[in-house]
């Protein structure tokens, strides 16, 4: 979070791609001289985090030696954590036995990882427990989506304001901004769409930005145009859960068929929340059938 | 102050614009009249033959002709196109201070030391008035520019105004003058043409200067007393107005300006001072270190002042005439007096947007120097010079392209300048500190960031990055990055402009202009003599630039050329296509139509768009030497090929691009030595063994050829060649040839004939010819040459060629791209049709051949951008190792007190609540309430209203709502994904925080269509498919909403349609089944004529029931349905068989069959049992379709719309937010 500097920033471009999730730029474009040690491995974390992105678990837990620092094992834990939801209890503990360590629980990379398991836990008591401080503008972004998810865009304004302080035109800044003016609606809804408009003339569209401007277009109610930003990035990527199940819900609202759409979701992320919410509607039908007969 | 052009020189005393040329004339104390042109800044001519110093010049406003008058008490008349000295008038008996022309009479006004005013007739060349009165020096004396007066000042402090109306009367004949002149010397003393109208007193020293103002009836007048004063006269009296105090010493010179409100003044205190005329102010002042000011110069045409001084003159300009303007797609934004303006380069049109300034507001040069606009926001930032650099941002009120008067309070700050940089986002310049801040639009500060060079002024350089400029470089910086993208060393560049694509940028300076890329790599310099102007890009990425008087363009690879000529300057705001759209120096938008063909032209060529190329031949007018000498140079001799008719051109051209065929038609033609050779030459580098054979033959090159015929093995034309130089005698020749054909005989014979008799022996013997030898042995005799010893001889033959005859293989090269369309194109006239088919067909080939090029070119772009890039990566990671602080912030440097706050001072707030809770909370429609995910409500609501029981057919359409409701986000990498409601009804003011309803999946209008399908299914007898949309309209409506009052009813009225036909169809497909039962059959084909159709569909139903019935011999029902038919006007094939129908039951009404059907009571239709209900008698009815039932059917699931309970309690659709508030 350097407010104003005059020595050139080496990773500011990883660090956009990695943030505008143009993973697979990030890690082609990685190879940095002359980093400092500090530098290299922030560079290491973006690069086994846009793997993780990419669902390659494995290759990061077997790259990720024990010799490597704190943060690299923070990201390891998160590699493993995703990667087999049946042992998560002890990747867990583990997290939570390296938070109390007073040597490394403060490490900001730890805390991102902690407070991104423990979102994943739906336990955002604990997971702000590690992250409220902030500390990176990573942490401050995760605190606003931690907020954002608990419906709490008050607490969520309030770190996005920390963000804008430090510095207004990061990336960071900008997507929470975005984030932030969706979850509240109305008329912030523009304004996002213009974030992510401004982020698509910048830099190459990734599948996270037209993804992000569909949903705007869906806030808006201008479902024909989402549609077509959603096949756009379908075409970028056929499996992204999140350009799937954005088609399904404006194929619904277009009066498209959205089964194969469904499908594939269910096929390629049958933990995905749009699935997740299609089965369990299907029981609570039938629960509400049995309530009202 | 301005200043555009300064000489160095004698005091200058005088001084005059020439009206229409870049002219003036500065008469100096040393006598010398010297002749400027200040746009090019050269001495033109220089007048010489007055003694001691020359006062006053004056260039006639029409003529070529100029006055002057100086201390040799004498006016010359000058003509400077001839540089001569045309006339000299006498008269005068001192020195002469002012001399000038009348703007339409041939009269010269002339002030002197002599006390007198004099005007002279310069075409009769004569005195013909003396004004006397003043009783001093008379210092100035000038004509009014339109009335009959003359304005003059002089030492004895008064200013005279004199009405000299009778003079102009008396020289209407033109045999006056003659007249007058015997009349001069009784005028002398007391004349009568010219009277004093007025004597303006008041300066209490000697007066300098007066002069008229140009429009007004008013005089400014200069003094000794150091003031300038202010009058106004009418027709009656002339009076002092006003004092203009602030000069430090005799003022020598005052005027008005002839555009502006303003006043003018100079003085020997070495000061210009600038005056408001209507308030009276002094406005600016400008000082010289040692030259003290004593003539001034307005122009009368355009914004151009002059004055002299001690040690030369100064042109000038009081304030910049470049309107501030920024271009955004086709709106173009521009300031003019005190308004922001817009131009729609599309329509054309021109509006005023908002007041920027207030009125009256005294300035100068405090008018808008640039201008940004950020698009998105619809914001503007005005740069000024006003208070040392400023800047204000407006925003733009959507609705208000309006005549308001009110000017908006701007927010305002100061700074060097400011851009917009990205669309919130602006930065402004921090000149003493070189620094940059960036600010939002409520003009906050943002961030801060230093500039790595010291930096005058900052220009936009795609997002985010800024272009500094300093006094001789510019640099790209990102800011961000805090990087620089790009350097470029570059003389103090004035103005920025970005192409479309932001690939390229010009840089315009005084006289330069240079191109770079993005990056700022130099592509190329243009140097102008003449200013540079402004300057745009054309949609090809070629620049178009103005000087003072030129349209210029400049290629990508920095040729350039001339378009038009102006007449005055304009500033470049867009081009697209053939015109230029541009700003003059009134602020008027002006679109001019170029022709755009030779820069066309030449980009093609240059971008190897041969197709364009030939198009462009074949089509326009291009020609002339230029185009030539440019192709020549450029390398493309083959294209410049087309436009020659001159045989030596052509052939020069020809061998220049290798095409040999030309050539040697053009040799052929010119038929001379010189070019057969040189056609020669060529044709033997491409190995074309003919043409070279053709050459040589043609050049009587004997040796050559048979060189060639050596080496090509053309041994028979070789030794006819031998023969050839047997009969011309050429022994040399003959023996060469024989040598190369290996033909030993014959050399010895031309040995011997040539009278070598021991050449010819030792060759015999040599080579074993023992009969030769011996007889030339023996005609030798004693002479004979011993042979060397020891020595084994052996033939001398010349090694048999490589290849034998033909032309040397020639690579398959990419065929010339104009040698198809050489033969036709060329030739003038003689093209004719057959030979334009064949360059068409070669063009083809061509074309695809372009391609290929095209695509290599790319490639090799391609590469060398990688290239680039690599370097610039290099760059990037050089260099810059200072390590700039962790990205930590300041108050979490140490890491214990971040510790220490999330470990104790943190609470968890509580979980906020879901939206979808808040809809399940606030609504009372069962289709929201499904959205929600609240299931249970929605049955429970669907069933209290509607009466509805039966959810299965609902289950699909409960999940798609629930499904709908939310979109998703992937916020932070690898956390969950964010789930966000979807809200119906957003608009642009929606508020933020405030719920909306759930967006829903269903809506009316679908329902609608289907209702269409429905009833295209029904008319082409798809009668399942039919049933199936019009129960799915059915089952959707309890799920629809609607906003009003009106569209509720709208639903009923659907409900009922639609019901009817789920009624009638599903009888009739019942009907269909029932084949054995044909009086069933009949009633049920009689009932579905009951229900409420559409016209078609009723035809068809009675035209099924009325065969259905007549087969059944009840002619006398199927009389009714025939009736009922025709009574809706059927097509005549229907209408036939219902007549038919119809004459067949006249002749026998019976029916065969008791059918339960009586059409003259009116009935209803039970929904599960298809009975009649008739009038009177007891039903039940669904709540939800409001289908009727016999009454054993209460209790039952509805037939018709399969949801509702029948008879059970409902208070009915509710299916908008209206019918619950």
């Amino acid at each position: 979070m350097a407010g104003m500097g005059s020595g050139p920033d080496h990773l500011f471009n990883l660090r956009n791609t990695f943030y505008l999730g143009a993973y697979q730029t990030a890690i082609n474009n990685s190879e940095i001289p002359n980093l400092s040690p500090e530098d290299a491995v922030e560079r290491d974390c973006l690069v086994f985090r846009s793997y993780i992105a990419l669902g390659s678990y494995q290759l990061v837990i077997s790259e990720i030696d024990e010799a490597a620092a704190t943060p690299l094992q923070a990201v390891k834990l998160l590699a493993m954590y995703l990667s087999s939801p049946d042992n998560k209890e002890s990747t867990i503990s583990s997290v939570k036995e390296w938070l109390a360590d007073s040597t490394i629980g403060n490490n900001a990379i730890l805390r991102l990882i902690a407070g991104t398991i423990f979102m994943h836990e739906e336990d955002y008591n604990e997971a702000l427990k590690h992250t409220h401080a902030g500390g990176t503008m990573d942490l401050h972004a995760l605190n606003v989506q931690i907020f954002i998810k608990m419906h709490r865009s008050d607490y969520a304004e309030k770190q996005l304001r920390v963000m804008q302080q430090y510095d207004e035109d990061h990336t960071l800044t900008q997507l929470a901004t975005a984030w932030l003016n969706l979850a509240v609606g109305g008329s912030k809804i523009q304004e996002a769409y213009l974030i992510f408009q401004d982020f698509s003339e910048r830099y190459p569209m990734t599948c996270l930005v037209l993804n992000s401007k569909a949903v705007c277009c869906m806030q808006m109610g201008n479902f024909d145009e989402a549609e077509s930003l959603l096949l756009e990035a379908l075409n970028k990527d056929a499996k992204d859960p999140e350009t799937l199940a954005n088609l399904v819900v404006c194929s619904l609202h277009v009066g498209k068929s959205s089964s194969r759409y469904l499908s594939q979701l269910k096929l390629s992320h049958p933990e995905h929340v749009l699935v997740k919410r299609v089965s369990s509607a299907e029981d609570n039908f039938e629960r509400a059938l049995q309530s009202i007969a | 102050m301005l200043t555009k052009f300064e000489t160095k020189s004698n005091r200058v005393k005088g001084l005059t614009f020439h009206p229409k040329r870049p002219w003036i004339l500065a008469s100096l104390h040393s006598g010398v009249i010297q002749l400027w042109d200040y746009r090019m800044g050269t001495l033109i001519d220089r007048f010489d033959e007055h003694e001691g110093p020359v006062r006053g010049v004056h260039f006639h406003n029409s003529q070529p002709l100029f006055v002057s008058g100086g201390d040799d008490y004498k006016i010359k008349v000058w003509n400077h196109k001839t540089h001569r000295c045309l006339f000299t008038l006498l008269g005068h008996l001192d020195y002469i201070r002012t001399v000038q022309f009348h703007h339409e009479n041939p009269w010269i006004v002339s002030a002197s030391d002599d006390q007198t005013i004099r005007i002279w007739n310069w075409q009769s060349r004569t005195c013909i008035s003396v004004l006397t009165g003043h009783n001093h020096y008379v210092m100035c004396a000038s004509f009014h520019p339109k009335e009959d007066l003359v304005v003059s000042a002089s030492l004895d402090q008064t200013v005279r105004v004199w009405d000299i109306g009778s003079l102009k009367k008396k020289t209407v004949s033109p045999a006056d003058d003659l007249m007058r002149f015997t009349q001069m010397n009784s005028d002398l003393f007391g004349g009568v043409d010219a009277i004093v109208k007025y004597v303006l007193e008041g300066h209490d020293r000697g007066v300098n200067w007066a002069s008229f103002h140009p429009t007004l009836p008013l005089i400014v007048s200069g003094a000794d007393d150091r003031q300038v004063k202010l009058w106004r006269m009418n027709e009656t009296k002339a009076w002092e107005v006003d004092t203009l105090r602030g000069h430090m010493n005799n003022v020598s010179s005052v005027m008005f300006h002839a555009k502006q409100d303003i006043i003018v003044s100079n003085s020997e205190d070495k000061s210009i001072r600038v005056w408001d005329a209507t308030k009276r102010t002094g406005i600016q002042t400008f000082r010289r270190e040692h030259d003290r000011f004593w003539i001034l110069a307005v122009h009368p045409e355009i914004n151009l002042l002059a004055a002299g001084h001690d040690n030369g003159m100064i042109v000038f300009k009081l304030e910049r005439e470049r309107p501030a303007f920024a271009l955004s797609g086709n709106s173009l934004f521009y300031t003019k007096d005190r308004f922001l303006r817009y131009y729609d380069c599309s329509t054309q049109k021109d509006s005023q947007v908002i007041p920027i300034r207030r009125p009256g507001t005294p300035s100068l040069n405090q008018s808008p120097r640039t201008l940004s606009y950020s698009p998105t926001e619809n914001a503007v930032l005005i740069c000024s010079d006003l208070d040392g650099g400023s800047y204000e941002l407006y925003i733009i009120p959507k609705d208000s392209v309006g005549r308001s008067d009110v000017v908006q309070d701007a927010k305002r700050g100061t700074g060097g300048s400011a851009v917009f940089i990205a669309r919130n986002r602006f930065a402004v310049l921090e000149k003493n500190t070189s620094q940059v801040l960036v600010k939002n639009l409520k003009n906050e500060v943002v961030k801060k960031s230093s500039l790595p060079i010291p930096t005058d002024a900052i220009f936009y350089a795609g997002t985010g990055n800024l272009l500094c400029r300093s006094e001789d470089k510019v640099v790209i910086f990102d800011l961000q990055q805090r990087l620089v993208l790009g350097e470029l060393q570059t003389p103090f560049v004035r103005y920025v402009v970005w192409s479309n694509d932001m690939e390229s940028v010009a840089l315009l300076s005084k006289h330069t202009i240079i191109i770079a890329s993005k990056k700022l790599v130099l592509q190329c310099t243009l140097h102008e003599t003449i200013r540079v102007k402004s300057g745009a890009w054309d949609d090809n990425g070629v620049f178009i630039y103005t000087t003072l008087n030129h349209i210029k363009y400049c290629l990508p690879n920095g040729d350039s050329g001339i378009i038009r000529t102006l007449d005055v300057p304009i500033y470049i705001t867009k081009v697209s296509g053939n015109t230029i759209f541009c700003l003059d120096r009134d602020g008027k938008n002006r679109a001019i139509t170029i022709n755009a063909t030779e820069y066309i032209f030449k980009l093609a060529l240059l971008r190897k768009r041969y197709d364009h190329v030939m198009g462009m031949i074949k089509n326009s007018q291009l020609c002339g030497q230029a185009m030539i000498a440019y192709l020549q140079q450029k390398g493309f001799p083959e294209v410049a090929l087309h436009f020659v008719e001159d045989e030596r051109v052509r052939f020069n051209l020809a061998l220049e691009s290798g095409n040999i065929s030309v050539a040697v038609a053009s040799a052929t033609e010119i038929n001379e030595k010189e070019q057969w050779y040189r056609l020669g030459v060529e044709a033997l580098r491409q190995g074309n063994a003919g043409i070279v054979e053709f050459a040589y033959q043609q050049t009587k090159n004997f040796e050559r050829l048979s060189f060639l015929y050596l080496i090509t093995g053309k041994l028979d034309k070789l030794s006819k060649l031998m023969k050839i130089a047997e009969v011309k005698n050429n022994v040399m020749g003959q023996f060469h040839n024989a040598l190369y054909l290996g033909d030993v005989k014959e050399r010895v014979k031309i040995l011997e004939n040539a009278g070598h008799l021991p050449l010819a022996y030792i060759t015999a013997s040599v080579h074993g010819l023992k009969d030769v030898a011996e007889r030339l042995a023996t005609e030798l005799g004693e002479n004979v040459p011993s042979l060397p010893e020891g020595k084994t001889p052996s033939l001398l033959m010349p090694p048999s060629p490589v290849m034998c005859g033909g032309d040397w293989p020639l690579l398959r090269v990419m065929k010339g791209i104009f040698e198809g369309g050489l033969e036709s194109a060329a030739r003038g006239g003689a093209v004719d049709e057959e030979e334009e088919e064949d360059a068409g067909g070669d063009w083809g080939d061509a074309l695809d051949m372009v391609d290929v090029d095209g695509m290599e070119n790319r490639d090799i772009d391609a590469i060398l951008e990688e290239a680039e890039r690599g370097e610039d990566e290099n760059d990037e990671e050089g260099g810059w190792e200072e390590l700039e602080g962790l990205d930590l912030p300041p108050e979490l440097d140490t890491p214990k007190a971040s510790a220490n706050a999330r470990s104790s001072v943190f609470v968890t707030p509580t979980q906020g609540m879901p939206v979808s809770h808040i809809w399940s909370q606030k609504s009372s429609l069962a289709a929201e309430q499904a959205a929600a995910g609240s299931f249970d409500t929605a049955m429970r609501l669907l069933n209290r209203q509607l009466g509805i029981k039966n959810f299965a057919p609902l289950k699909s359409m409960f999940i798609d709502l629930f499904s709908g409701s939310q979109s998703y986000l992937r916020a932070f990498s690898s956390s969950p994904v964010v789930s966000l409601a979807i809200e119906r009804g957003w608009s642009e003011s929606s508020s933020p925080n405030v719920r909306g309803p759930p967006s829903l999946v269903y809506d009316f209008s679908q329902q609608e269509e289907k209702l269409k399908s429905g009833y295209k299914a029904t008319t082409s007898g798809k009668l399942t498919e039919a049933l199936r949309l019009f129960l799915s309209i059915l089952h959707t409506i309890p799920l629809v909403v609607v906003e009003s009052r009106s569209e509720v009813d709208e639903v009923k009225e659907l409900v009922t349609i639609v019901k009817e036909y789920v009624l009638g169809l599903k009888m009739e497909l019942k009907r269909r089944e029932t084949k054995d039962d044909p009086v069933r059959q009949q009633e049920l084909a009689a009932y579905f004529t009951h229900c409420n159709l559409q016209l078609p569909h009723l035809r068809l139903a009675l035209f099924s029931a009325m065969g259905v019935c007549y087969k059944s011999k009840n002619l006398a029902t199927a009389y009714t349905f025939a009736k009922r038919l025709l009574e809706t006007n059927p097509m005549e094939s229907q209408a036939k068989t219902a007549r038919q129908i119809v004459q067949a039951a006249e002749r026998n009404m019976t029916d065969t069959t008791e059918l339960n059907y009586d059409f003259r009571n009116p009935f209803v239709i039970c929904g599960s049992t298809y009975v009649p209900i008739y009038r009177g008698q007891k039903d039940v009815s669904c709540p939800y379709c409001t289908a009727r039932f016999v009454p054993s059917q209460q209790g039952n699931i509805c037939g018709v719309c399969d949801l509702a309970v029948i008879g059970a309690d409902a208070s009915g659709l509710v299916c908008s937010p209206s019918q619950v508030r």
